[in-house]
């Protein structure tokens, strides 16, 4: 059952979404665009001028036919720079975006697990000479209270 | 080693970190340049097919021999009006000058009857480009106006100052300009 649910996730995630129309792909593009006027909006919401100026040439491109969708997308990166990326990219100083938390994650895994497997370990105490004589004194004591009582 | 003496070291490591990012934080300066980089610069300006709001067309490739001068504009625009007397000054002294730039204006999401009108009332006999969808605007990655480029003879882009221009400022950069750039 697990090897099936894994097979159909490797599946799901891996085929081809199948042709698209050009809306589906000016829509994607524009989804992955931040409005550079507006914050937090991307050029698919933004009814900002520079966004849609932005949502033209994107439309023209995709129009074109010449550029994929990557290529449309650095074209707008390299003209108004990172911050318009909204998913940042896997490469150079960004990818550390991706690859810190996943790094954080691990680490913070490998020491509980270590410190787990301390504890476990972690013999019982074994009282000494000294403890055991003040708890026989402390027994006979408590014994001979009870005796004379 | 004992967990207290790790304690005390990924603690030190923290705090460390963070006074080095307060000490960054405390020693930057902000960033008042209007000169602002591009990845434009450098290279060819991208290409300008467009017509004056008085209906002329205008190739920016049939330019090239010319310093060129691009100023985004929008009559609404506080800092496009502000800086406005200092281009005019820069127009006029351009013309009376050996290899004085030419001065453009951009509109950008603006019409052509309020720039007409603007022009109008504060002076400025350049020609004012229309930017049909912003095409312009995006090819040079200009989000706010104002903005102003300066572009070589050989039309390669050279200059790029974002925001309100402070007085001097393009007459000094474009002399420098073209006295490293002009052979």
């Amino acid at each position: 059952m697990f090897l099936l649910v894994c097979v159909l996730l490797a599946f799901g995630a891996t085929r081809s979404g199948g042709p698209q129309t050009q809306q589906d792909r000016i829509d994607l593009v524009t989804s992955h665009l931040a409005c550079p006027t507006c914050s937090g909006e991307s050029v698919f919401v933004s009814r900002a001028s520079a966004a849609e100026a932005i949502r033209t040439e994107v439309a023209r491109q995709v129009g074109a036919g010449i550029r994929t969708d990557d290529e449309i997308i650095s074209y707008i990166e390299q003209r108004f720079g990172s911050q318009v990326l909204l998913v940042p990219r896997s490469t150079g100083l960004d990818s550390l975006v991706w690859s810190l938390p996943v790094a954080v994650l691990i680490i913070a895994l490998s020491l509980l697990v270590s410190a787990f497997a301390r504890w476990g370990r972690r013999t019982p105490i074994a009282p000494s000479t000294d403890d055991e004589t003040l708890v026989k004194n402390a027994l006979a004591e408590t014994a001979q209270d009870s005796n004379e009582s | 080693m004992s967990s207290k003496y790790l304690v005390k070291i990924v603690s030190s490591v923290v705090a460390l970190v963070l006074v080095s990012l307060l000490w960054v934080l405390i020693i930057s300066k902000p960033n008042n340049d209007r000169v602002s980089r591009s990845t434009l610069l450098g290279q060819s300006a991208p290409s300008i097919v467009t017509a004056t709001i008085d209906d002329q067309p205008f190739d920016l490739q049939r330019r090239k021999g010319s310093w060129v001068v691009l100023n985004f504009f929008n009559s609404t625009c506080v800092p496009c009006v502000n800086e406005h007397h200092l281009l005019v000054d820069f127009a006029k002294r351009e013309a009376t000058i050996d290899n004085g730039a030419e001065l453009y204006t951009v509109v950008n999401d603006d019409s052509d009857d309020a720039v007409r009108n603007f022009f109008l009332k504060n002076g400025g006999d350049w020609a004012k480009l229309k930017d049909e969808n912003g095409a312009i605007a995006v090819a040079f990655g200009v989000a706010r106006v104002p903005e102003t480029w300066v572009i070589d003879p050989n039309g390669l882009v050279r200059l790029r100052v974002t925001g309100e221009l402070s007085e001097g400022l393009l007459e000094a950069q474009l002399d420098k300009l073209r006295e490293e750039f002009t052979s």
